[in-house]
């Protein structure tokens, strides 16, 4: 392929007979999709069919990069697993930082699609051309940390990139996580329990091939131009200081740190959970992903207390949060002793601790009893039994068999009412933020392909009052009420172009960080390097990339709708629309949905009735094709 | 008072391990981003969360140089610096095993020996570093060795909990 950026090629492992199959990377699917998370729709939507079992053998898993992954261009070095979701049963996708990305792209491969199931423990070892399929019994049933290690200790080359998962993955908890080289982690909707299911315990790539773009000095100019905007941008630095713990102090002042189960904004305890706080006390030291000038990780270590000795990369603030307030502790050790456990055994830190909190919160009405907990008395604040429900969890032990389908499924075994604690959209647990304090949210999480998700159209503007770009992406006549975090007006548009420029930026692919405040990086910049990098004229548009990535947003749904989602699934947790923001900045504050829907459908040219898709949508975003369900033989 | 020749100095306690140092070098030097072939090394020990930089120091004694077979690669008295005359080369390899940075490099692709010329005094990889971990010019021993003291502190503090945390398991 001519283009330039991409490796050119896809990778696919076929385990159930054990075969590599290299084939050209369709060169159409850049002027359509860009790479990424829009080649991994086209091609997961094609090729699986409907209403299959996400952990069985016609399950795929995808491994996507594009075409700035391990590149100059800053941020990028993201990679995303793509899959039907062992969670929720619809589209999932979990990105993830680190090398492991660049390092296929390096090997020659733009996609590594793992297909089929193993009957014996395997890992897929992938170095340039060298393609093996190595037996890995006496690695299965290890921690993530230490079955990369052995890997790595086979391979003994230090630049070998491992993703592996944990004993959660191998036992199919349904939210257990990727996690590559120890500490970064594609965590949610349960992609480690697909590569369970396939009986794959980890993934290794190496490679040493070059990637040319198609006008490098100019790329050259424009990525160092880029990498200084990241290094002078005054938040960015803040982030390379505080992390995402920044976070939390911004969401305690709008009233908007999840607490008690989502019950509150405002949590007592959440200086203890801030940057300020941690910093000075526990970390010490600061990395980055690869080709990222930011660099928001940070390396943590107890020197006393109960958890002394503890040592690691993360919390992020989502982690920090929902082993913090969402479950009332207000503690930094706690919850890097729980990331820590979290990605050892491979699970998402969100929904496992999102799990733990719906668990107490019907224990204490009553759902739940001493019988179903193990003797447990279950309650808000209690570190040691958090810790040992995560655990009981990844073991699938007792109360964690039950944990370990996920709160949706656990509610439904439960009954007893217990559904109104189980906060999740469409299955995936919620994550750290609260749309009756933040419109925009609300109808995200409500409509997101994955579910309840705060990566693909999380809007910041609105809430961070950026009255000026606010009136430059949706125009002035829409103040101040788009930026009013409690009305619901307009926040459809808000949240349509926020989505559509997330979607290019999942599939070029770069971090959220280098989006997610202004003025970093938006769809003209994106619009202006795209070209240069693949030589493809028609990416300089920005209405192209729009339409590029309406295409995406509506295949993702095409997806969801053939799995039986419609407007029905397109809801809040009745938290968020019935109860009333109890105390804070927000005090009294609830979601509208249906206002936000109908306007999102109507932007989205979706039928207002069942949320689908219109035949002219299809056909504007050369769709039509969805209909026959075309599948590749 | 003599001005001490410019070299390439690091500071781990900055790397953030990003690898930007790496691509920079492959794209100024081959026009492409390929870390494979860049002329310093970023070794990250996710384990313990630390990354060090690999640079030609040069080294006070330059093993490359004493290696070379066929005097290939010489020593700047001056810069200090070593460098390469590739015409000379007859690709033994020599000095790629023996350097003590691991940042001699063998092009397998172009069969050639790959190794840091200082970028003629203007060095792509410390201009791009975005956290100054890699800097030139003059080195300053004393500094160096109490960012060295820093790491070897930590480090002990690691094990010396690993070790409380193995006897507690043991009582
Ligand atoms: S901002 Fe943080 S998460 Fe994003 S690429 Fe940089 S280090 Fe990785
Ligand atoms: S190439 Fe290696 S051995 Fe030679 S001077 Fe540089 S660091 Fe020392
Ligand atoms: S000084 Fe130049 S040649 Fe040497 S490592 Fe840095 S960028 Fe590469
Ligand atoms: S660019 Fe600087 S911070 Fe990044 S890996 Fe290289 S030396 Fe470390």
């Amino acid at each position: 392929m001519q283009v330039g950026g991409y490796a050119g090629k896809i990778l696919r492992v076929n385990l159930t007979d054990s075969s590599f199959h290299v084939e050209p990377l369709p060169s159409e699917w850049v002027r359509e999709y860009v790479g990424g998370d829009g080649f991994a729709a086209r091609m997961l939507f094609s090729e699986l069919k409907p209403r299959i079992d996400p952990l069985g053998e016609d399950n795929k898993l995808i491994i996507a990069t594009g075409p700035v992954t391990g590149t100059l261009w800053p941020m990028s070095g993201r990679t995303v697993f793509v899959s039907k979701a062992p969670l929720t049963g619809i589209w999932g996708e979990s990105h993830v930082g680190g090398f492991l990305g660049p390092e296929l792209k390096y090997a020659g491969y733009d996609l590594l699609v793992v297909e089929g199931r193993s009957d014996e423990p395997v890992y897929i070892s992938i170095e340039d051309s060298d393609l093996e399929l190595m037996k890995a019994a006496e690695l299965w049933g290890l921690k993530t940390n230490e079955a990369t290690a052995a890997i790595k200790g086979r391979h003994s080359d230090p630049d070998t990139q491992v993703a592996a998962i944990g004993p959660a993955g191998e036992r199919l908890v349904r939210f257990a996580s990727v996690i590559v080289n120890n500490a970064r982690a594609a965590g949610r909707t349960g992609m480690g329990a697909v590569l369970g299911s396939k009986k794959v315990k980890a993934i290794a790539v190496r490679g040493h091939k070059a990637l040319e773009v198609s006008d490098h000095d100019e790329f050259v100019r424009l990525a160092k131009a880029a990498h200084k905007r990241v290094r002078e941008n005054g938040q960015a630095r803040e982030m390379h200081k505080w992390g995402t713990w920044i976070l939390t102090s911004v969401k305690q002042t709008i009233g908007e740190l999840p607490t008690y189960n989502h019950r509150t904004g405002v949590f007592d305890g959440w200086e203890k959970l801030s940057g300020e706080y941690i910093r000075p006390r526990y970390t010490i030291s600061d990395r980055a992903c690869f080709g990222c000038s930011l660099g928001c990780k940070k390396v943590n270590y107890v020197r006393e207390g109960p958890y002394a000795g503890t040592f690691g990369e993360g919390p992020e603030y989502e982690g920090l949060m929902s082993f913090g307030s969402l479950l009332g502790i207000a503690d930094f050790p706690t919850a890097l002793k729980a990331n820590q456990l979290c990605n050892g055994l491979g699970l998402d830190m969100i929904s496992t601790g999102a799990t733990i909190a719906f668990a107490i919160e019907a224990f204490e009405n009553g759902a739940i009893d001493e019988s179903i907990a193990d003797g447990m008395k279950l309650e808000w604040g209690n570190s040691e039994q958090a810790l040992r429900l995560l655990e009981m969890i990844a073991k699938k032990e007792g109360i964690g068999k039950l944990l370990a389908e996920g709160s949706r499924a656990a509610a439904k075994s439960i009954g007893h009412g217990s559904d109104k604690y189980a906060i999740h959209v469409k299955g995936l647990e919620m994550s750290g933020q609260d749309g009756r304090t933040h419109r925009s949210i609300g109808l995200s999480h409500a409509t997101a392909a994955r579910g309840a998700d705060h990566l693909r159209s999380l809007v910041t503007v609105d809430q961070l009052g950026y009255q000026e770009v606010a009136a430059k992406r949706w125009g002035r006549d829409k103040l101040p009420e788009i930026v009013d975090p409690y009305t619901e007006k307009y926040k459809a548009a808000a949240v349509v172009e926020t989505e559509n420029v997330y979607c290019i930026r999942d599939s070029m692919i770069v971090c959220w960080y280098s989006v997610s405040w202004p003025p970093i990086f938006w769809l003209d910049d994106f619009a202006q390097v795209l070209p240069v990098v693949t030589g493809v004229d028609s990416l300089g548009s920005t209405d192209e990339l729009h339409k590029i990535a309406e295409r995406q947003v509506t295949l993702k749904r095409l997806f969801n709708a053939r799995e039986g989602i419609d407007r029905k699934d397109d809801r809040l947790p009745t938290r968020f629309t019935e109860e009333p923001m109890p105390e804070g900045p927000g005090r009294g504050q609830r979601v509208n949905l249906e206002p936000m829907l109908n306007d999102y459908y109507k932007l989205r040219g979706w039928n207002l009735k069942n949320g689908l898709p219109t035949d002219e949508t299809l056909q504007r975003l050369s769709l039509e094709w969805t209909r026959t369900g075309v599948r590749r033989e | 008072m003599l001005d001490l020749p410019a070299q390439l100095t690091v500071d781990y306690t900055k790397c953030t391990g990003c690898r930007i140092c790496e691509l920079a070098c492959s794209a100024k030097k081959e026009g492409l981003f390929n870390p494979a072939l860049a002329r310093l090394k970023i070794v990250r020990y996710d384990d313990l969360g630390m990354d060090i930089p690999n640079v030609c120091g040069p080294c006070d004694e330059a093993p490359c140089v004493d290696i070379c077979p066929v005097y290939a690669m010489r020593r700047d008295p001056l810069s200090r610096m070593t460098y390469l005359d590739e015409d000379k080369c007859i690709l033994c390899k020599s000095c790629a095993g023996v350097c003590v940075n691991g940042v001699i490099k063998l092009d397998t692709s172009r069969m050639r020996i790959i190794k840091c010329d200082h970028c003629g005094g203007d060095p792509e990889c410390a201009k791009a570093c975005p956290t100054g971990a890699i800097q030139y010019g003059s080195i300053s021993q004393s500094t160096i060795r109490g960012r060295h003291g820093k790491m070897i502190h930590y480090l002990k503090e690691i094990e010396r909990t690993a070790l409380a945390e193995q006897t507690d398991g043991e009582k």
